[in-house]
């Protein structure tokens, strides 16, 4: 505790840190005096005379008695001091009794699953929903049955209000729990055929601790208000055993009507003050823990920030005049130039012009400067992408634009929408610009859509916050704009809810939403990002369809170099808050000027290229053996169950890449998961270098654990957040070898190094680390086994792509070396193509085609196929100019 | 309390997959009717544990009047009420006679249970009605006060507030208040003045619901009376729940407030008075609903505090009444009464859930 106390302080500030402080000070007060009562207090607390002179009833505060005397002719002052010390014992005793009882069970309960979990949550939510004093009181008659000892009748009121709290531990417990077992880091640890104690302690009940501090206070709090119940409704410790405040509450409730005040107002006092300490502590640590209420930090950690910053600088190093604070003039005088040109001579009027934009944010941490002084504009009708990765600050410019930022930001520079200048406005006058003459397209179309109402409800709000028009007309406008938008249906579709739609369908409605007011400029932060590449191709069609019709100028932010290359007319790219390079879209891909374009752009990997691998030799031996595998998810209450994977076979051989690509949903992730025993399969066998894995128990699968290695999607939940890096490498190594401690460190320093990551790693926590150092950590703990196979579940799609493509590097250039087959599952044909032998592609669980890399992502023989890499975009213009104009007489 | 309402956030409220199939019944129905079925072994399991605990304490018999009779008369007295035959027979009967809608009847006084339910729980829910009255009343608006305000002085003072009204025990805010108003004349216990009582005795239907029944009566000044003695209470036990509610409000709006529809909504242009009251004000709701249901228990066990506090003749005076008397009988039908009422209101919650959370419907 006493080191928590100090990083919790540090991590407050301001009133916060004030409660905390109050708090702790409250509860230090009663702790001292609860030790020291028999020395602090004036009398015993049972005694009624002194020296032979008796005190006197019901007595006013005196000298003698600074708080009075009671109606039994007690100490009030004494009572009061005692009753401290029976407070203090009986909640350290219920709340560590309830603790001890409550962690474990809600630990295995929400671990293990099954019927104990479901017979547990049963009895602890009946428990939960009763009345807690009631079952307090029943609790302690069953106990106490008149028990008098002092310890005996702490002993009986803690375990009564044990009883009353176990649920709570139980269930928050249990919660957390949940939310842990279904972190990438608990399934890295089971794949590797740790044994479930190991994992409740070392990743679940480590991870799940955080949260102990916040219940045990908030429960001290009320251990105390229920043992007050008790002894205020008789049936708490024996009178005579102990002094108890809610007891002489009960005998000087009497007294309230003929207003003696001091027996009943100074234990109440004590109560209400060790209970707000308690409560303040619990309250200030939940604020400060909690992470949903924390203000929302950057998306990129230092580590992301340093990795990208250190290659820029590699880059950047020859040339001087391209420093960062001062975007080279020749690159200014080129987009210039340019711009003159794309307009066939027109003089431009910008619809949006960003000049000198600068966004800094307060932090704890200080001032962080997010966007530098950017400047670029958009003429109507003009499409222009603004790219970069995470942390460049392409986001935080467009929405400081509309003044959506929190108010933590400071925004100076202009932002000019015809002659106005849209910064520093009040809220309230860019209330009537926002969605009228700027409006928004957001990334993740599932949450910017209000659950509760239903789409036709919320374009008609946003028609009506713009426009005088009766609920009939702007009904029949959002008809009008979802049919517009290409919704199916339209009529009927107006009064759906967002959750009855699909991830498309809800992104044209927020498209519905953005152009409903017929806006001078669209900004579209990620608007595919979160979408199907198939449903990707439709929304961008859209978007640049709405641009010929209506004329409006469109910013479009994105990573995706393909979508640039698609859509844009002009293209800024952005690097941590500045504008590198700014040039027509053409102009940009052919011949990039700055060294960072250049980079960004040789990193993103192209679907269709001639020099990729081949196939390996037949001859090799067969590593994985996938035989019509089903795999069913059984159905909610009443509905059939859901057919995941449908009869799916294949094969690996050793030292073979197979691609897996295929849409959300398309069973892809399942069927590595089912390959490592994390899902049992329903029917099919796998086979690992001949030996049968599916079908058998944890513990027959447990010596098998080495032959297979797994690397997880998220870089960020993968590796268990209270483990360094060499304790995450290194646990396999103990699990499933004999070497000794000395011997592993040496084993978990050479892979380090294989993954070009120093040995100084090994002491790190995976938080000091960014995403793509994580991602090489996932991968040298996959490969500490020399597995004979490795399944690599989107490995690289949460990373930014010139980091991508390094892990990639670094992936094809391993796997080359020790020869594993490999089972790499991707969304991303692009970066498939750049690794995979052989490629299969699924659909709805099915395999629609499986075959050599080249013959299927050159040549693919199924229409979905074709449909599939028709759709994806390649950052090349005149390419995707070629496609649109040919695909055009069809749409 | 306390530990749940402030953790409740992390469950996610109504996150649950959309069904896709449309069977014979409706998705509503459909969710009514499992929450229905999961109610039942809620209520079956605590029935069961009152029945197991008061069978433990010991012989009700014993315990209630031992001393006061000889050996054979207890014997007698057992026979009598069936308490010297196999325990699980007991069980059945009991289980049976729940069924039937008999909740058993009291040893020392020979009352029928479900008539202490008339009388009694008419109180305490005439009590409980008020104290939510006054809870809705400080802790909606308040709560939303705080969350406009985060982190600015009126957050602060309001959370502090909060805090204040949960630490004091409900019995020593009584305390104060019969302190503060009884120099004034103020009634401070009981549910009306005797002569308002024995008035209300003649009203017919009687509702026992004192208000009612002085509405029902139609003379101003008992109507006055009966409100005059409902105050305090209401207050001591409302501020408990306002002060749960208000910080239930205050954190669910902040959540709100940092969605990504919150934002979408301002830059559609909306109007910031309209994002807190449609977009951010209605979602909230949604978890602030869902805890306020497990307040119900809160409510009743304040509820037993209150009325000894301030000798409001309700279910759980009553209930302090026998468990002093030690009639286990007496206790053990309340307490099933008590958790009959907390499965019925869990159940209601649902039903609210069901209706401002359209996920849940469709």
């Amino acid at each position: 505790m006493s080191r928590f106390v100090p990083g919790v302080v540090r991590q407050s500030h301001g009133l916060q840190r004030f409660m905390l402080l109050l708090g702790f000070g409250l509860v230090f007060l009663f702790v001292f005096v609860a030790i020291f009562a028999p020395w602090l207090a004036p009398y015993d607390f049972n005694a009624d005379r002194a020296n032979g002179v008796v005190f006197g009833t019901q007595q006013g505060p005196s000298a003698d008695h600074w708080f009075g005397t009671t109606v039994g002719g007690t100490d009030v002052l004494s009572r009061v001091i005692y009753g401290a010390r029976t407070a203090v014992e009986v909640i350290v005793l219920a709340v560590v009794l309830s603790g001890v009882v409550g962690v474990p069970l809600g630990l295995v309960s929400g671990y293990l699953g099954g019927w104990l979990d479901r017979v547990l949550v049963l009895v602890m939510d009946a428990l939960y929903a009763f009345p807690s004093l009631l079952l307090a009181i029943v609790v302690s008659i069953v106990l106490s049955g008149g028990n008098s000892s002092a310890i005996g009748g702490i002993l009986a009121a803690a375990i009564s209000i044990t009883v009353v709290f176990v649920p709570q531990h139980y269930r928050v417990i249990r919660n957390a729990t949940l939310s842990v077992k279904a972190e990438p880091y608990v399934d890295a640890a089971k794949v590797v055929g740790v044994r479930t104690p190991r994992i409740l302690r070392k990743h679940v009940f480590s991870n799940v601790s955080s949260s102990l501090p916040v219940i045990g206070t908030l429960n001290a709090s009320e251990a105390i208000l229920t043992l007050a119940g008790l002894g205020f409704l008789g049936f708490g410790i024996e009178p005579s055993a102990a002094a108890e405040w809610g007891y002489d509450l009960n005998k000087a409730l009497p007294d309230a009507s003929s207003g003696i005040w001091w027996t009943g107002v100074f234990p109440g006092l004590a109560i209400v003050l060790i209970v707000l300490g308690a409560t303040l502590v619990g309250e200030s640590l939940n604020d400060i823990l909690n992470p949903l209420l924390r203000t929302r930090g950057a998306d990129t950690t230092e580590a992301d920030q340093a990795e990208i910053e250190q290659e820029f600088a590699a880059l950047d190093g020859a040339t001087d005049d391209r420093s960062l604070g001062r975007p080279p003039a020749a690159d200014r005088e080129r987009s210039e130039g340019t711009d003159a040109g794309t307009d066939a001579g027109e003089k431009r009027v910008a619809a949006l012009s960003l000049t000198d934009l600068a966004v800094s944010f307060r932090t704890d941490a200080g001032q962080v400067r997010a966007v530098k002084g950017i400047s670029f504009d958009v003429a109507p009708g003009e499409v222009v992408a603004v790219v970069g990765e995470s942390g460049s600050g392409k986001s935080v410019s467009s929405r400081a634009v509309l003044g959506l930022l929190p108010s933590t930001a400071e925004v100076t520079g202009s932002a000019r929408l015809g002659d106005r200048d849209l910064l520093g406005l009040s809220n309230r006058s860019l209330q009537p610009i926002r969605g009228d003459r700027v409006s928004m397209v957001f990334q993740e179309p599932a949450t910017a859509l209000n659950p509760v109402y239903t789409v036709g409800w919320q374009i008609i709000e946003g028609l009506q916050a713009h426009r005088k028009i009766s609920k009939k007309a702007a009904r029949a406008r959002a008809v009008e704009l979802l049919e517009m938008v290409g919704m199916p249906d339209p009529e009927e579709r107006v009064g759906y809810y967002p959750h009855q739609l699909s991830g498309g369908q809800k992104q044209r409605v927020v498209i519905a939403m953005a152009i409903a007011c017929d806006p001078d400029v669209i900004i579209a932060d990620e608007p595919t990002t979160a979408l199907d590449v198939t449903v990707q191709a439709s929304i961008l069609e859209l978007l640049l369809s709405l641009r010929e019709r209506l004329g409006t100028a469109i910013v479009l932010i994105t990573h995706n170099m393909g979508v640039v290359a698609d859509m844009a007319d002009r293209v800024v790219v952005m690097y941590r808050g500045t504008i590198v390079e700014q040039a027509p879209s053409r102009e940009l891909f052919a011949s990039p000027r700055h060294p960072y374009t250049r980079a960004l752009l040789d990193a993103v990997p192209h679907l269709g290229r001639s020099d990729g691998p081949g196939l390996v030799d037949e001859t090799t031996d067969v590593v994985l053996t996938v035989d019509d595998l089903v795999v069913e998810f059984a159905g909610r209450f009443g509905q059939p169950p859901f057919r995941a994977v449908d009869h799916v076979s294949f094969e690996i051989r050793k030292g073979e890449v197979l691609g897996l690509v295929g849409e959300s949903g398309s069973g892809k992730s399942t069927v590595g998961r089912t390959t490592v025993g994390l899902q049992q399969p329903t029917s099919g066998t796998i086979h690992v270098s001949g030996q049968q894995v599916s079908g058998l128990s944890d513990r027959q699968l447990r010596s098998m654990r080495s032959r297979f290695g797994f690397v997880f999607q998220d870089p960020a939940s993968s590796l268990n957040p209270r483990m360094s890096i060499g304790q995450c490498i290194a646990e396999p190594l103990h699990v499933q070898t004999e070497l000794t401690s000395s011997q592993i460190d040496a084993k978990v320093a050479e892979l380090l190094e294989s993954v070009e990551l120093g040995g100084s790693y090994a002491e790190r926590f995976p938080h000091e680390l960014s995403g793509g150092q994580r991602q090489r950590v996932s991968l040298a703990r996959a490969l500490s086994l020399d597995p004979d196979l490795l399944i690599a579940d989107e490995p690289t799609s949460a990373l930014d792509v010139s980091v991508q493509a390094r892990v990639l590097e670094l992936f094809r250039e391993l796997q080359q070396r020790l020869q594993f087959a490999c089972l790499f599952i991707s969304h991303d044909l692009a970066v498939v193509d750049t690794l995979a032998n052989r490629v299969a592609v699924m659909q709805h669980g099915e395999l629609v085609e499986i075959g050599a890399r080249d013959q299927v992502l050159s040549h693919p023989r199924e229409a979905y196929t074709q449909r599939l890499i028709a759709a994806v975009p390649v950052p090349d213009p005149i390419e995707q100019a070629r496609r649109r104009a040919e695909r055009a007489p069809i749409g | 309390m306390s530990t749940a309402e402030v953790l409740a956030p992390l469950e996610p409220a109504g996150a649950r997959p959309p069904s896709r199939r449309r069977g014979p019944l409706s998705p509503l129905a459909r969710y009514l009717l499992v929450r229905l079925a999961l109610l039942v072994p809620m209520i079956w399991v605590l029935v069961t544990m009152v029945f197991v605990l008061m069978r433990v304490i010991g012989d009700p018999i014993q315990a209630a009047l031992g001393g006061r009779l000889t050996a054979e008369q207890i014997a007698e007295r057992k026979a009598d009420a069936g308490l010297d035959r196999p325990i699980l027979t007991q069980y059945w009967e009991y289980v049976s006679g729940l069924f039937r809608g008999d909740f058993g009847t009291t040893l020392t006084d020979n009352r029928k249970v479900s008539d202490i339910l008339v009388v009694n729980g008419a109180a305490t829910l005439e009590l409980a009605f008020w104290s939510l009255v006054v809870a809705f009343a400080v802790g909606v608006p308040l709560g939303r006060l705080a969350a406009r305000y985060r982190d600015r002085v009126p957050d602060v003072l309001l959370r502090l507030f909060s805090i204040l009204v949960y630490a004091a025990p409900v019995f020593f805010v009584g305390l104060l208040l019969k302190l503060a108003f009884t120099p004034f004349g103020w009634p401070s216990s009981g549910r009306a003045s005797i002569a308002t009582e024995l008035t209300l005795q003649d009203v017919h239907p009687r509702t026992n619901i004192m208000i009612v029944d002085a509405i029902l009566w139609g003379d101003p000044a008992l109507i006055g009376d009966v409100l005059k003695h409902a105050m305090l209470p209401a207050i001591a036990l409302g501020l408990l729940t306002g002060g749960v509610f208000l910080r239930l409000v205050r954190v669910n709006l902040l959540q709100t407030l940092r969605m990504d529809y919150v934002t979408a909504a301002r830059a559609r242009g909306i109007s910031e008075r309209r994002v807190m009251n449609k977009h951010a004000f209605r979602n909230a709701l949604v978890p602030v609903v869902t805890v306020m249901g497990m307040q119900v228990a809160l409510l009743l066990g304040g509820a037993i505090l209150t009325e000894t506090t301030f000798e409001w003749k309700g279910l759980g005076y009553q209930l302090s009444e026998y468990l002093i008397r030690r009639d286990f009988l007496a206790v053990q039908g309340i307490v099933t009464v008590i958790a009959l009422i907390v499965g019925a209101m869990s159940f209601l919650i649902d039903v609210i859930v069901a209706f401002v959370d359209p996920r849940v419907r469709f």
